[in-house]
């Protein structure tokens, strides 16, 4: 229906396009005898014939579903149902789903008694608004119809709309970064009602399962979910990210010939494309066990499938070819003359990229690395299916560790009521966890960018 | 400041100032441009005489910051009036710029991309005569009447830059500005150009922004000479080259400077 | 002093100094090798694990309890839905975002905002896409959870800023003589943009568009957020049907006990590996085939 609706008023819209532009062409005679040409006659009409009408549609969907409650609730069947504000909406909501499709069972008995009268009141009202449509139509393009004249100036009116359209599009980046910060911001609003900020960023114990009553600070306490982010994506990926792809990327811009390099860079981006569902399987299918039995035959007490090294060694594989291609970019921007001037000394080659071309990339480096660590922190499914869900303050690598991302997607895939402080709890990890990667990625782009203007 | 009147004046421009910024490009430059005559500006390299060429279409005006004030008159209207749109007055006012910059497209689309934007033609056929005209305009036609279809990018740096000319021409044009346009080119192309000029200059009123002092002297009536983003003197291209009257003029003619 | 150059002594110190030469280099070829190493094995226990699997039940069925009767159809499609509504809303938004910023955003503080907010957004961890598609399209506006709609909005999100920046950077490498050019026979600065400007852009945009595609495509993370982990028997027959996609099928398989998903779930990757590879493949080629046009 509201489809078919939306389809038609499109459809006029083309009519409308197509019999403006017969209109001009009419008017039409040579340079100069109209401000715009024809096709942006037909536009301005089309685009007036279209906008009222989608405007009138969007107003009616949001005033025209009260006035059909009103309705079916003044009908005779209406007033036998329960006044109590809940249930009433339970049953309207019902007998709206019996209206759609018939063979919905409701849970009350009155929805199907309701559904009738819902379905006379809908399809009413539905006329009205689809006539209201057409008139607003046929106004708008009445209108435009009257401008279709040799002095005015469709065109810049048209471009205007297209620029008011251009300028949209660019403000919903905006809208995102606004609705990521209000909704992480207010629903760990709610949950900092409950725990105290405090204790939740310094406490060590975490328990998101025994929180109940009065001990929610005591089992809200983040500090394992921190350090064990930190030790996996900080420390042991980057461990595993900074020599490879730093070395890397020295062997493709320095030793490596155009050739080799044409074909080793895409092959090596190719880790980059994997999806981390990908790894975090290899991870928990191949690493683990490997690093287990490793561990067990050095004689490791009971070492556990999940480690926190086994996550961690492939996150950091994941990481390479990007520590890799921002060091590149690092490296390239260095002026050839620097390296130059130490090769004409009689340095060798390792020893100018040691000495000269690294130190000189190092600010580009440095903010690659933040960067990396960035994504590795808020990296998910690698840590979902290899760290494991203990939350401890540990040093041992062969440990099961636990991470915030992981935390987040146990709190919320679980089947809990909504508002309960665990549920919450995710967006205050959330919260944390869009704090830090922001502060990294400014710092980083910053850094970047102050890089390549030195040596611009 | 002199002021040079002419009877049959196409543009005219009073006490204009540009500004980039805070910073004044153009200091109140007054000047009457003709009908049916080649007007050549020089100077020295930054003296303004490229940006004034640009505030003749409004080619400034999608610079940030650029401003205007004073007053320039096509045919006696206000070209920076409210209800003046620039894109019409770009289709009367044509430019020609200092690096050949076809479109990408065919040496056809090239051409007949202007007059499809204005209306200019209602089907083909008229479309094929105005490219055709454009193109032999342009002193063109001969060698790519056979290859319409091939890109504009595909002929040589002389070639395209008459192919920017013939595209501008094809919107008829009043004016024509062309802003150092053979400066990319080689001696032999640049005597097409100079030649190409010859021939328009009845039918539109050109000004032509040149770095070569021989080039003005050899395609223009009219000389203006810039310094420092004022005009410092206007007047028939015989008598600036030969008898100048401002002591600067003298000292860039005979390469003091510059 | 000339002798400084040939005495043993200098000549042992040039020797040594060579050595660490091929070492450093060994050492950097050795990175490289290492990391392929590393994508090989995985490709070949991939391929080891799952290519018994790949045969035309497994291709057309779907979800199972069973594992020798489960399929990757429903999740493929699902996969498919979800991308339609990524494309058809972060494509258009993420090219006008690009055109409106390259060519007619004045320099002021709003805009910087923008930009500022686009260059983080490519930065966030998907999964507070994930939260904010969680906590506004599900618990405010009320839409069908694990549905490819609340999917494909998400992942849009996620997708535009990716559209955006590889956008801009195509418009910009459009000769601004191009655009002089046509607004000198006056074309207005719409025109230009529409007439010129877009259509030698396009396979720039293009590209990036297929790499963000491909990034929404194996994305886990932010799914699981909106629920999208469901048991799907039946394929997705619209976009508000609950769903499963590609990777978060392989993600429920991995989590069996049973050893015949272990075959299902590499026989899962295999699939979208070559999806993945098809469209970085297209990419690359879009690239290398329109890059040396001035």
């Amino acid at each position: 229906m509201t489809a078919a609706v939306l389809l038609a008023a499109f459809a006029l819209g083309a009519i409308g396009w197509f019999v403006a532009r017969a209109r001009a062409r009419l008017l039409y005679a040579g340079r100069e005898s109209m401000h715009s040409m024809p096709v942006y006659h037909a536009w301005h009409l089309a685009l007036w014939v279209v906008l009222p009408a989608l405007v009138v549609w969007g107003l009616w969907s949001v005033i025209a579903p009260p006035i059909v409650d009103g309705v079916v609730l003044a009908s005779p069947a209406g007033t036998q149902i329960p006044t109590d504000p809940v249930q009433r909406a339970a049953i309207l909501s019902e007998a709206r789903g019996i209206a759609a499709d018939p063979s919905f069972i409701g849970f009350y008995d009155q929805s199907s008694t309701i559904a009738a009268p819902m379905r006379a009141a809908q399809a009413r009202f539905g006329l009205i608004g689809t006539v209201l449509m057409a008139l607003a139509a046929l106004a708008g393009g009445g209108y435009a119809w009257t401008r279709v004249t040799g002095r005015f100036p469709a065109r810049t009116r048209v471009e205007r709309a297209v620029m008011l359209t251009l300028l949209a599009a660019s403000l919903l980046a905006i809208l995102t970064t606004l609705g990521i910060i209000g909704s992480l911001v207010f629903e760990a609003g709610l949950f900092f009602r409950d725990v105290s900020p405090i204790a939740f960023l310094t406490g060590l114990h975490w328990a998101p399962a025994n929180a109940v009553g009065d001990d929610l600070n005591a089992n809200f306490g983040a500090v394992p979910l921190f350090w064990g982010t930190i030790f996996i994506g900080a420390i042991i990926a980057m461990i595993v990210a900074i020599p490879l792809g730093l070395m890397s990327a020295v062997y493709l811009t320095q030793y490596a010939d155009r050739r080799a390099r044409k074909v080793l860079k895409p092959v090596l981006e190719i880790l980059a494309g994997i999806p981390t569902v990908v790894y975090g399987y290899f991870a928990a299918l191949t690493v683990a066990p490997f690093i287990r039995d490793l561990a067990a035959s050095l004689g490791a007490q009971n070492p556990s499938t999940e480690s926190a090294l086994a996550a961690g060694l492939v996150m950091g594989v994941m990481i390479i070819p990007f520590v890799s291609s921002m060091a590149d970019d690092a490296i390239a921007a260095v002026p050839r003359a620097m390296a130059d001037g130490s090769l004409a000394m009689g340095a060798t080659k390792s020893e100018t990229i040691k000495k000269v071309l690294l130190p000189a990339a190092l600010p580009g480096i440095v903010a690659g690395v933040m960067l990396a660590v960035s994504r590795a922190i808020g990296e998910t499914m690698i840590v979902v299916m290899a760290a494991g869900a203990a939350a401890r303050l540990s040093l041992n690598p062969l440990e099961s560790m636990t991470t915030v991302t992981y935390q987040i997607v146990q709190l919320l895939t679980g089947d809990q009521e909504f508002n309960s402080p665990k549920t919450l709890s995710a967006f205050a990890l959330g919260l944390v966890l869009f704090v830090v990667t922001l502060i990294l990625n400014i710092i980083a782009l910053r850094v970047v960018k102050r890089f390549r203007e030195a040596y611009e | 400041m002199p002021e040079a009147k002419l009877p049959d004046s196409k543009l005219t421009a009073r006490n204009v100032d540009v500004f980039y910024g805070d910073k004044k490009a153009i200091d109140d430059v007054s000047i009457d441009i003709g009908n049916g005559v080649v007007t050549a500006f020089i100077g020295p390299s930054g003296c303004g005489k490229s940006t004034f060429l640009r505030t003749l279409n409004r080619m400034n005006d999608t610079i940030a910051g650029a401003r205007v004030t004073g007053q320039i008159l096509l045919d006696g209207e206000d070209i920076y009036d409210r209800d003046m749109d620039p894109v019409a007055l770009r289709a009367r006012v044509g430019m020609v710029f200092q690096k050949p910059n076809p479109f990408p497209k065919s040496i056809y689309e090239n051409v007949a991309y202007g007059p499809r934007i204005h209306g200019l033609a209602q089907a083909k056929p008229e479309m094929d005569a105005i490219v055709e005209k454009a193109l032999t305009r342009a002193g063109l036609w001969n060698e790519v009447k056979d290859r319409l279809t091939d890109a504009g990018t595909a002929l040589s740096g002389g070639q395209q830059q008459r192919l920017c000319i013939a595209r501008a021409v094809a919107v008829s044009p009043e004016v024509i500005l062309m802003d150092e346009p053979c400066s990319a080119l080689d001696p032999i192309a640049t005597a097409r150009i100079e030649e190409l000029i010859e021939d328009l200059k009845d039918r539109y009123a050109i000004v032509i922004v040149t770095h070569s002092m021989q080039q003005a002297a050899r395609v223009s009536q009219r000389t203006a000479f810039f310094h420092l983003g004022k005009m410092v003197e206007y007047g028939d291209t015989d008598q600036i080259f030969t008898n100048p009257r401002e002591e600067r003029t003298k000292d860039y003619i005979t390469g003091r400077y510059g | 002093m000339s002798n400084t150059w040939k005495n043993p002594d200098m000549a042992r110190r040039i020797a040594r100094r060579n050595a660490a030469e091929r070492r450093f280099k060994a050492l950097g070829l050795g990175a490289i090798v290492l990391s392929l190493l590393f994508l090989a094995v995985l490709l070949f226990i991939m391929l080891k694990n799952g290519l018994g699997g790949l045969d035309w039940a497994f291709l057309s069925g779907s979800d199972a309890t069973d594992a020798s009767a489960a399929g990757v159809w429903g999740a493929a499609k699902g996969s498919f839905l979800t991308m339609v509504v990524t494309l058809v809303l972060s494509f258009p938004m993420g090219v006008l975002a690009a055109i409106y910023l390259e060519e007619f955003a004045p320099r002021n503080r709003w805009v910087d905002w923008v930009e500022v907010s686009i260059n983080n957004l490519a930065a966030v961890p998907s999964i507070i896409f994930g939260l904010l598609g969680l906590a506004v399209f599900i618990n405010t506006l009320g839409m069908a959870r694990s549905s490819p709609l609340v999917g494909g909005l998400t992942l849009a999100l996620m997708t535009m800023p990716v559209i955006v920046i590889s956008g801009r950077n195509a418009i910009k490498a459009v000769p601004p003589s191009i655009r002089t050019a046509a607004l000198g026979v006056g074309a207005s600065p719409v025109q230009v943009v529409f007439h010129h400007v877009l259509p030698l852009a396009l396979p720039g945009i293009l590209t990036g568009t297929i790499i963000g595609m491909a990034r929404a495509l194996g994305e886990t993370a932010p799914l699981l957020m909106i629920g999208m982990r469901a048991f799907v028997a039946t394929p997705a027959s619209g976009i508000n049907d609950p769903s499963s996609v590609l990777p978060m099928q392989i993600f429920l398989w991995s989590d069996e006990i049973d050893r015949g998903f272990v075959q299902n779930t590499s026989a899962a990757i295999i699939v979208l590996l070559v999806f993945l590879l098809a469209m970085n493949g297209l990419a690359i080629y879009l690239r290398n085939k329109f890059e040396t046009r001035w």
